[in-house]
């Protein structure tokens, strides 16, 4: 007997800074991947919420127990409370797009969640567990092939994802990628805010400069290369708002993460069949929000000179390519395959 | 927004192919790319010629026979039959955890990694204590000790070179070793800290331990790849639980033996932290920090030929009470 409860397929990525989510009813939302609890009981009155998600936990952070469950795209293994987290991050993400966790029973959910290309099986299974009773059935997909699903560029083409805690890589051959297609590096995002801040800790010691205002530091200004416009921010300096200017400590961090992303690059490429070398040069594509950096398109191309040459397209929205790619994964599927998967 | 229908033959194939693989994550069996489908069946065929060949001469010997001989008799009418019982299911590949004492192996042959060498000094101190040399110098002791309770040993380095950790565990896995202990001496950013512990494979998420497991990690000669291919079969591994006893014998051993000459060791416990030369073994491993060179008192007893005697006997007697565990013999047993 055919079950006749709505379907909603949902397409996750689950990221160490953001987390989005695309769904078949037209809905898209994206969070900054927080958790927080209060701390005491002057905090709940204060906050009138057991839990705080996203932004709101990021804003209320000093009277929370603050957590980012994710480490280099992953959950952190065997902390409760990080578990703990990570389902409520997704049951906030799946009420976004109208699943409520009261109907339990109500809507069929059916799910793709990226993982980073190298996360062990003992991470997916952790994803499984956490997402278990929240949806129906599930899906768990390397984040760069989420990507090349979803542009289409599932033949002689390489995925470089920036995230905030890995970088990962892909070549697509127009088969599932193997282990020997993808790599992760841990150089991603916060490696790049680790070393903004030592930096502008060690220009400007005075000043009083937390990691959160470096990553939004950041999110504006990031750059590699020149610039015309200097990177001017204000911090705290002996408690008084005062005017830094950081272009250089950006523009020193910001190009720290190159030699390890050129290296595998080119290291990714010398491996693909030499008859198709040339055409996965010329279809290289930068996702994910640290894909934003000012300049690096041109200077990966630029890099590329070395063997030959290539074209980088980096992703103009890459808040939703992830989870946009699992959702066209989620409606290809076949209902009977997604039968197969219901856990 | 509706199904899509115009899925193309390409996408189709990989869908099936992703199904295909996250049926196998739910049902926990290992993935094909991990499982030696090709090779197994090359090997399942040269098998099945060895013994197919003389099993069809033996066959026309037989149906030569069988002219002669008259058939057994059937059974009577009425007589039930036993059903031959349903073989099990054996997934390939599954990865559920076996518990250690189905497989009760004996321990013959033990593998001993002196920690460090040649252009790795290890930890080390002004007065020209150096890791490379003192757990070089313990494992000599230890080996003599185990070979004379009749123990065969393997050491991965015998002098003072540098050996990649990929290259010590391939070491010990060519020989056949039935165990593998990895002799360090520990440095303890508190330096009035002093004690032993010993660690078998397994992850973490106490931040010393990762920094001191990445401090060991350096230069082990593995790619990202391979480390993942290896990881995800420890997972599925009897060897953890059996190192797990392996290290939890070990660390025994040495607090209680040490402890009678230098009173204030502490015992820091047995813990799983992700050591790479773990990982490239393919037998019960341990890593074990027998001592710390960051506190004074422990390195001028460490600079006592008897204090690393004492400590490669307390190594000995672990490896002994595991081994006697293992063959299902008490200690005790064996003494008498």
């Amino acid at each position: 007997m055919s079950d006749k409860r709505e379907v909603l397929h949902v397409g996750i990525d689950l990221g160490t800074s953001r987390s989005s989510i695309s769904a078949s009813n037209g809905q898209r939302h994206v969070i900054e991947s927080y958790v927080g609890w209060p701390l005491d009981m002057v905090a709940r009155k204060v906050l009138k919420k057991p839990v705080l998600i996203g932004r709101d936990a990021l804003e209320n952070r000093t009277m929370l127990d603050l957590h980012r469950p994710l480490e280099q795209g992953l959950i952190k293994e065997g902390s409760e409370k990080d578990e703990a987290a990570v389902r409520e991050l997704l049951w906030h993400l799946l009420s976004l797009v109208g699943v409520k966790r009261e109907e339990r029973g109500g809507t069929r959910v059916h799910a793709v969640v990226g993982v980073p290309a190298e996360a062990l099986r003992v991470n997916k299974q952790h994803v499984r567990k956490a997402l278990s009773g929240a949806v129906e059935s599930l899906m768990i997909v390397s984040e760069p092939f989420a990507v090349a699903y979803g542009m289409e560029a599932l033949v002689h083409s390489m995925i470089i994802d920036l995230g905030a805690g890995t970088t990962d890589f892909c070549v697509m051959n127009g088969r599932l990628p193997t282990e020997e297609d993808q790599r992760t590096l841990p150089q991603a995002g916060d490696w790049i805010d680790d070393q903004l801040l030592r930096h502008v800790n060690t220009r400007h010691p005075q000043a009083s400069v937390s990691i959160h205002m470096v990553r939004a530091w950041k999110e504006e200004g990031s750059f590699v290369g020149q610039t015309k416009t200097p990177v001017l921010v204000t911090a705290p300096v002996n408690g008084k708002p005062t005017e830094l200017d950081i272009t250089n400590e950006m523009r020193q961090a910001c190009e720290g993460i190159l030699p390890p992303i050129v290296e595998s690059m080119l290291d990714l490429l010398s491996k693909v069949q030499p008859d198709y070398q040339e055409r996965v040069r010329n279809n290289v594509v930068v996702s994910g929000g640290t894909g934003l950096i000012r300049g690096l398109g041109p200077r990966l191309e630029q890099e590329l000179q070395a063997v030959g040459g290539g074209k980088v397209r980096v992703v103009k929205d890459p808040v939703f390519v992830g989870s946009d790619g699992g959702l066209a994964i989620a409606l290809d599927a076949p209902e009977d395959d997604w039968e197969r998967l219901s856990s | 927004m509706p199904k899509r229908k115009d899925v193309s033959p390409l996408k189709r194939r990989l869908l099936r192919e992703l199904v295909r693989e996250n049926v196998d994550l739910k049902d926990n069996r290992l993935p094909r790319s991990l499982r030696p489908g090709a090779h197994r069946l090359r090997t399942t065929l040269r098998v099945l010629a060895l013994v197919l060949f003389p099993a069809v001469l033996l066959g026309s010997t037989q149906l030569i026979t069988s002219l002669q001989t008259p058939p057994p008799p059937a059974p009577p009418a009425g007589v039930a039959v036993p059903a031959r019982p349903a073989p099990p299911d054996r997934r390939f590949g599954a990865p559920e955890p076996i518990h250690a004492d189905v497989l009760p192996l004996a321990v013959h042959r033990v593998a001993i990694d002196p920690g460090h060498g040649g252009t790795d000094f290890g930890a080390h101190i002004p007065q020209g204590l150096r890791e490379k040399d003192l757990t070089l110098d313990i494992s000599n002791r230890l080996a003599r000790l185990l070979a004379a309770d009749g123990f065969e040993t393997v050491l991965t380095r015998k002098g003072d070179q540098h050996l990649s950790l990929a290259e010590r565990g391939a070491r010990a896995s060519q020989e056949r070793a039935d165990v593998f202990v990895s002799i360090h001496v520990n440095w303890i950013e508190d330096r009035g800290s002093r004690g032993v512990e010993t660690y078998y494979l397994g992850s973490t998420l106490d931040p010393f331990l990762n920094r001191l497991a990445a401090e060991e990690n350096r230069g082990s000669g593995y790619s990202m790849a391979e480390m993942r291919r290896l990881l995800d079969r420890i997972y599925a591994d009897v060897r953890q639980e059996s190192s797990r006893k392996l290290a939890s014998t070990v660390q025994s051993s040495l607090y209680h033996s040490l402890r009678e000459v230098n009173p204030v060791l502490e015992d820091r416990g047995v813990k799983a932290a992700p050591f790479i030369v773990l990982l490239t073994t393919e037998m019960p491993a341990i890593l074990a920090e027998v001592s710390c060179l960051s506190n004074d008192q422990e390195a001028e007893m460490l600079a006592k030929p008897l204090y690393r005697q004492f400590i490669a006997e307390a190594l000995a007697a672990g490896v002994r009470s595991y081994a006697d565990a293992v063959a299902g013999t008490s200690p005790a047993e064996k003494g008498s």
